[in-house]
């Protein structure tokens, strides 16, 4: 047991030796080239448990304040850490090259230093302390004010801090309006909000009531930082935009010259002053969307997004509801999004969608969602599909735009319960045919009807050849018809031109052979046509035919008593003349005389 | 002497091609309608540039190549091919739907004067039929007249003579009237020059000449009438009754 005890004291001790050689002691300064005049700090830390600290001599320097002792403990799994550290506010009197001394303190019984620092003193302005107590001891309040004033503006100011100052439009920018201070704040109190014209706002919601104090090192100065007001921009044009200032009225705890040597023993006496501070202006420079690859339907979204769409249902009778969900998710103007353009089948009943959004805005930007729900009432059975959903954006850390496309659904509708008890019963609920869109009329398509430039058929010869023809033929036909009734007027002339019309028919073949002068074929044809003629007119058949039978059918006729003579005359000299050629008579002339005898046979009977 | 057998040589072969032009411009008219199905707008409006080319019209080639060109968005060219089929055409509701439609396409909105509605009326009635229309249907007309006239001359029966008279008489007072149509709708086309605006935006001066002063700004697209011709300037007329001087080129006349 007692083995045990010595192992784990000797343990303990070595563990006090490594502590003991991790101990450091340093010096720093802000700066290391200051003005005369200008106030400067110099510190000492030292990262362990130490005593006997022995401030160097600061010779040159004159101390303002100090030393400013703090201490720091830590305890991690029972080692407990200490630092400490010494500070001191130095005012160079001289110009000149001057070198702060080493310090020395003495920690687990070793004594530390640290290094010697040279600090450059150049010529500077008159030092502040002085002139301002000459000052006090001559002006009032409102000298006493202004003086202060110049001097607090380094101790309290106010500014916009952005995260970026160079935006495309629709990008967001986060701006904290920041309280920079130095000194005590007994109140506060925000007198304007920024307008922030140009931008669309949302203030940052996961903000504290009460303002968390932190410590910020500007241009080596430490500062008490506390953010007042903290709102993500979106930039609504493109150009220049100015943010506008912040005012706030503070009443902040300044210390005061001190008026003799007391208040300055018991560590300067303070002042509660009100101050109306406001934070200087930020221009933003907010560049347009590029137009390039703008892709079409694009509405202004910008950041980075994703797109899910899903439907409660795929199949349903009809008259059922359905809804059909679209989901953007991702960070940026989400708030500013306008309703998708989605299509949906004509024949569904559509309301507008309802809106949700999910977003929360953080220091880092405005995230969430936005869930549109469309509530969809199919009317008639039937399968229908709800068109892929294109949602795009523009992103601005690849600069480029992206367009996302959700699936397309299949809707099957089955025939609702009451569907045809609707239509039976009123009429109204026919609806009219809905026009989708407008689009110019199909090409004609099958003949060509070509023709001719300049060859249109009105105004051409033909035109009017074919627009004659009906009025000529009229007027031929009315010709015609008075010509004819000129003719048919006289009735001995009618019937002669008949008769001899007659002849001629029967005395065809007599008058060929007397062209072809056959005299004895002649007088037989001529006999035949005759005989042919006086059967056909007195209705005997042509083999009961002889001289008596016609002179006795002649004289019922009563036809003239010379012309059966002659007639009989000429049958008897056709007869003889078969048998014996005529001398003494010509043939032409016996032709005349058969053919006048028949006109007058035609003219009696 | 030598060429002359060429001559008749050629001749002899280009005769068959003439006869064969036709059937190869309506296959270049299939092939124009089937590019134009396939969504092939320039392919089509060659193929239909070919046919005119050649010297020939016709009111589905023009009907087409003007929706080819409309839906190619050239609208100024689309008015033009209308308006040419409107010309032969100028009773068919298609050209006249497509007109309305390309015309909501362009700039100008021109309020059109308003016209006594009985010329209003004459007008769309003489333009009611297609002017080969009017001049069959006057041919019909006046050869049914003169068979009724000609029945008329030649029957005995006093029924018939009365019926084909009075028939004669109305057939042929509409043939007469169908001519006096077809009559005025070529003079309609005659007095009536109109032109489409080709150029994007034509200033209107109030005389010929550049330096006269600019009346007024119309875009292309837009149908004009057009009043005179002086060498190098056009005389136009807005439907809204305004008129003044364009350069030539400016306008392309139907």
């Amino acid at each position: 047991m007692n083995k045990k005890y010595y192992i784990l004291s000797i343990l303990l001790l070595w563990a006090g030796l490594l502590f003991a050689d991790d101990v450091k002691f340093t010096a720093s300064v802000n700066k290391t080239q200051v003005a005369t005049g200008e106030v400067f700090e110099v510190t000492f830390s030292i990262n362990g448990n130490a005593e006997h600290f022995a401030p160097p001599n600061f010779s040159g320097f004159q101390v303002v304040a100090g030393p400013n002792v703090s201490t720091s403990m830590t305890s991690v799994n029972g080692n407990m850490t200490m630092s400490n550290s010494y500070s001191y506010d130095l005012v160079p009197t001289r110009v000149g090259t001057f070198t702060i001394g080493t310090a020395s303190i003495v920690a687990n019984g070793h004594t530390l230093n640290t290094n010697s620092i040279r600090i450059t003193v150049v010529k500077g302005k008159p030092v502040p302390q002085n002139s301002r107590s000459r000052q006090m001891q001559y002006d009032d309040d409102d000298g006493q004010g202004q003086a202060s004033s110049v001097d607090v503006s380094k101790q309290l100011f106010i500014r916009a801090v952005v995260d970026k100052t160079h935006v495309y439009q629709g990008e967001q920018i986060t701006v904290n309006y920041r309280v920079y201070t130095r000194v005590g704040i007994m109140d506060n109190q925000v007198d304007k909000l920024p307008e922030l014209n140009g931008f669309w706002s949302q203030d940052i919601t996961d903000q504290k009531q009460t303002a968390q104090w932190k410590t910020e090192t500007v241009n080596g100065l430490r500062y008490n930082v506390a953010d007042v007001k903290q709102v993500i921009l979106f930039p609504e044009r493109s150009g220049n935009l100015t943010l506008d200032p912040l005012g706030m009225t503070f009443i902040a705890r300044i210390p005061a010259p001190s008026r003799d040597f007391m208040d300055q023993f018991f560590g300067g006496a303070f002042e509660d002053k009100k101050l109306k501070l406001k934070s200087p202006p930020v221009t933003i420079h907010v560049d347009p969307l590029p137009e390039a690859g703008k892709p079409e339907g694009y509405d202004g979204a910008v950041g980075a997004f994703s797109i899910n769409a899903s439907v409660d249902k795929t199949s349903l009778k009809a008259n059922d509801a359905i809804n059909f969900n679209i989901k953007v998710t991702g960070k940026g103007n989400i708030k500013l999004l306008k309703n998708l353009n989605v299509v949906f089948p004509a024949d569904f009943e559509k309301y507008d969608p309802k809106v949700t959004d999910t977003i929360t805005s953080k220091v880092n930007g405005i995230a969430g969602s936005r869930s549109y729900n469309y509530l969809l009432i199919p009317r008639h059975q039937g399968t229908y599909t709800i068109e892929p959903v294109k949602f795009s954006y523009f992103n601005p850390a690849t600069r480029r735009y992206v367009t996302l496309t959700t699936k397309p659904f299949t809707i099957n509708v089955a025939k609702g319960a009451n569907e045809s008890n609707v239509t039976a019963l009123s009429l109204a609920d026919k609806q009219d045919i809905k026009l989708l869109d407008k689009d110019i009329r199909y090409i004609k398509t099958g003949s060509a009807h070509l023709s001719k430039e300049g060859d249109e058929f009105l105004g051409s010869g033909w035109y009017y050849l074919l627009l004659l023809l009906g009025p000529v033929l009229a007027i031929g036909a009315l010709v015609y018809r008075k010509w004819d009734e000129k003719n048919n007027s006289d009735i001995v002339k009618v019937k002669s031109r008949k008769a001899s019309k007659i002849a001629a028919k029967h005395l065809a073949s007599a008058q060929q052979q007397l062209i072809n002068k056959n005299q004895k074929a002649f007088y037989d044809d001529l006999f035949k046509g005759i005989y042919g003629y006086l059967s056909d007119k007195l209705n005997i058949p042509y083999a009961n035919l002889d001289k008596e039978t016609i002179a006795a059918a002649l004289k019922a006729h009563k036809v003239n008593e010379s012309l059966i003579r002659q007639l009989e005359e000429t049958l008897d000299l056709c007869d003889m003349a078969r048998y014996a050629p005529v001398t003494g008579i010509a043939e032409r002339d016996v032709f005349e005389k058969a053919k006048t005898m028949i006109n007058d046979i035609e003219n009696e009977i | 002497m030598k060429y002359k057998h060429l001559i008749y040589l050629l001749i002899a072969f280009a005769m068959p091609m003439l006869a064969h032009a036709a059937d190869n411009m309506q296959a270049l008219f299939e092939k124009g309608n089937q590019q134009y199905a396939k969504g092939n707008y320039k392919e089509a409006i060659a193929d239909y540039q070919q046919i005119l080319k050649v010297g020939y019209q016709s009111v589905p080639v023009y009907f087409n190549m003007g929706n080819a060109s409309f839906k190619n968005g050239d609208i100024p060219s689309a008015i033009y091919y209308y308006e040419k089929a409107h010309k032969l055409s100028p009773g068919d509701d298609d050209i006249n739907f497509n007109i309305q439609f390309a015309n909501l396409r362009t700039t100008d909105k021109i309020d059109v004067a308003p016209e006594f509605f009985l010329v209003k009326w004459w007008n769309s009635f003489i333009l009611m039929f297609s002017a080969t229309t009017l001049a069959v249907w006057s041919i019909v007309f006046i050869l049914l007249a003169s068979g009724a006239l000609i029945m008329y001359i030649f029957t005995y029966s006093v029924t018939i003579k009365k019926a084909s008279f009075y028939s004669t008489f109305i057939l042929f007072i509409i043939g007469l009237f169908i001519i006096f149509m077809g009559n005025r709708q070529v003079n309609y086309f005659d007095t009536h020059h109109q032109a489409i605006i080709f150029s994007g935006a034509v200033t209107v001066k109030s005389s010929p000449a550049d330096a006269a002063k600019s009346l007024f700004v119309i875009h292309e697209g837009t149908k004009v009438d057009v009043l005179e011709n002086n060498s190098n300037w056009t005389k136009i007329r807005l439907p809204n009754g305004n008129e003044g001087w364009i350069v030539v080129g400016d306008a392309k006349e139907i």
